[in-house]
């Protein structure tokens, strides 16, 4: 017998209103989707196609118009703030601009879940700081602000912060972003190999398709807000539909 | 409707309904704000770390320049006043002059509008700034509740601020106003002090001008949360928040001194 998703999305859709007036601009059309338990999940498609509403979503930050998303059985769609805010303890997340509090350090900034969230001691909590930053390859960065740090350098900070609590479920908004292709495959495989070991859920949006595809184990596309394509990686690479394949192989000629 | 569709003679209505609107908009947001804020009393859920954090970056970082103005208030008080009190001989009246006009309405004022432009504004500014680079979002994946992370303490430290930089400035001025009417005037600091404990002021007085400092620090706390809370479109949309903020608490400021001072009498 399979075991239920931990993430379910069923016909979500959402639009915003126009700036001018105009008709409301719909970023979701009936998007439907599963992730198991244990799923690394590649969330593709071009900018602006709505992967990041969707992350959004998932967490209980924005509603959307119509359909469901259920997470671990629960509808984040019906839930009050009091409720979000427990389920959220299940949650890391890696934003798009990785949304580090300036005025903390970076050690502080990492550590800020840890000493919010769960009552470690001091010395517990500044080791698994300095593991982390070991990781993501910034050891002696703690007392920095993130205000003198490269794009890069933030990237791997918020990367650190999303992994601290080893959520059972986490999200990552273009984790390579800014990245050398070195550093940015060190990450990959860290983040694949940290959601192997405690068997977590992970939805990684990504434009680095090269190595994002060497990670994953199902990928979707999105395209004008909805999900064109589901299935698993080695589905997606040998995929025939065009949109797909035009951006899967990086073709420059091609529906999109 | 675009607005060329309205006929010409309605435009004036049309304007005058949307900033009543966005008037109403403001004030019901920063209604439900106060409630939020509030909320968070009743279990307490409040940061008392970023309390003092705040107390010190609002309050103590405040001093010099509300020392500056402070003092010379007073001193203007009293230069505004030589004229007639040498015209009427009325030096014993001088500390009594000053000090009605500065406890009961200019120190708590001009405090007011001073910190609601260098607190107020860096606090929406700090908050506009951490909604537009998604940091509320990410306080809140993490499982905190922004209001009573960040708004509560801000909104606490505000009022407190201001309500310690009032008495503050009221002592400073009655020191600016003392020794400028021994310059000017040749009124001695124990005549000017005489005149100010006669009898003609009393606690009332002073209580009435730190009453107006809690009102104007909820005023301006309210404000510059809201719209640091409501900030939209990047960095163009944090230079709006501010400015919105700086009418608001000046408007708010002026509007509740009239009706404070017209309940305290």
């Amino acid at each position: 017998m399979t075991s239920p998703p931990v993430i379910r999305v069923a016909g979500v859709s959402k639009a915003f209103r126009a700036a001018g007036g105009g008709p409301p601009a719909r970023v979701l059309k009936d998007v439907n989707l599963s992730v198991p338990k244990g799923c690394l999940y590649g969330l593709i498609g071009p900018g602006a196609s709505g992967k990041s509403i969707l992350l959004k979503m998932l967490t209980g930050l924005m509603k959307p118009d119509v359909g469901s998303i259920e997470i671990e059985g629960a509808d984040v769609t019906r839930m009050g703030e009091l409720d979000l805010q427990k389920l959220r303890l299940k949650f890391g997340m890696l934003f798009q601009n990785n949304a580090l509090f300036d005025h903390l350090t970076v050690g502080a900034n990492i550590a800020f879940p840890l000493q919010r969230l769960f009552s470690l001691p001091k010395d517990e909590v500044e080791r698994r700081v300095a593991e982390r930053l070991a990781c993501v390859a910034l050891s002696g960065f703690e007392g920095r602000l993130p205000g003198g740090l490269s794009g890069g350098q933030k990237k791997r900070v918020g990367v650190a912060r999303a992994t601290i609590t080893n959520a059972p479920i986490v999200l990552y908004d273009e984790p390579a972003a800014g990245l050398d292709p070195v550093t940015s495959q060190k990450i990959f495989e860290l983040l694949r190999k940290e959601q192997r070991a405690i068997d977590a859920t992970c939805i990684m949006v990504s434009s680095d398709l090269d190595r994002l595809l060497t990670v994953t184990d199902r990928v979707g596309m999105m395209y004008r807000g909805e999900l064109i394509f589901d299935g698993s990686t080695h589905e997606a690479q040998t995929s025939t539909e065009p949109r797909v394949r035009q951006f899967v192989h990086g073709l420059t000629e091609g529906p999109l | 409707m675009p607005e060329d569709a309205i006929p010409r003679h309605t435009q004036v209505f049309a304007a005058a309904g949307t900033a009543f609107l966005r008037v109403a908009t403001t004030a019901g947001g920063m209604g439900i704000l106060l409630f939020r804020i509030l909320a968070r009393f009743f279990p307490p859920r409040i940061d008392g770390g970023e309390i003092w954090k705040n107390l010190y970056k609002m309050g103590v970082k405040s001093l010099p320049i509300v020392a500056i103005t402070a003092l010379f208030t007073g001193a203007i008080m009293v230069v505004q006043a030589a004229t007639i009190v040498k015209r009427y001989s009325a030096e014993g009246l001088l500390g009594w002059g000053a000090g009605f006009g500065t406890l009961r309405e200019i120190a708590p004022l001009l405090t007011a509008l001073m910190i609601s432009g260098r607190v107020g504004a860096n606090n929406t500014a700090e908050l506009g700034t951490m909604v537009v680079t998604e940091q509320l979002d990410a306080l809140r994946v993490l499982a905190i509740d922004p209001i009573g992370f960040l708004i509560v303490p801000r909104f606490v430290s505000i009022v407190a601020t201001l309500f310690m930089m009032t008495l503050f400035a009221d002592a400073l001025a009655l020191f600016g106003a003392a020794h400028t009417g021994k310059a000017l005037l040749n009124v001695d600091p124990v005549t000017f002090y005489n005149g100010f404990t006669a009898g003609l002021l009393d606690f009332g007085d002073v209580a009435n001008g730190l009453t107006k400092s809690v009102v104007f620090g909820v005023v301006i706390g309210l404000a510059s949360c809201h719209f640091g809370l409501a900030t939209t479109g990047g960095a163009p949309g944090v230079g709006r928040a501010v400015n919105a903020q700086v009418v608001a608490s000046a408007a708010g400021i002026f509007v509740l001194d009239y009706v404070t001072s017209f309940i305290l009498g």
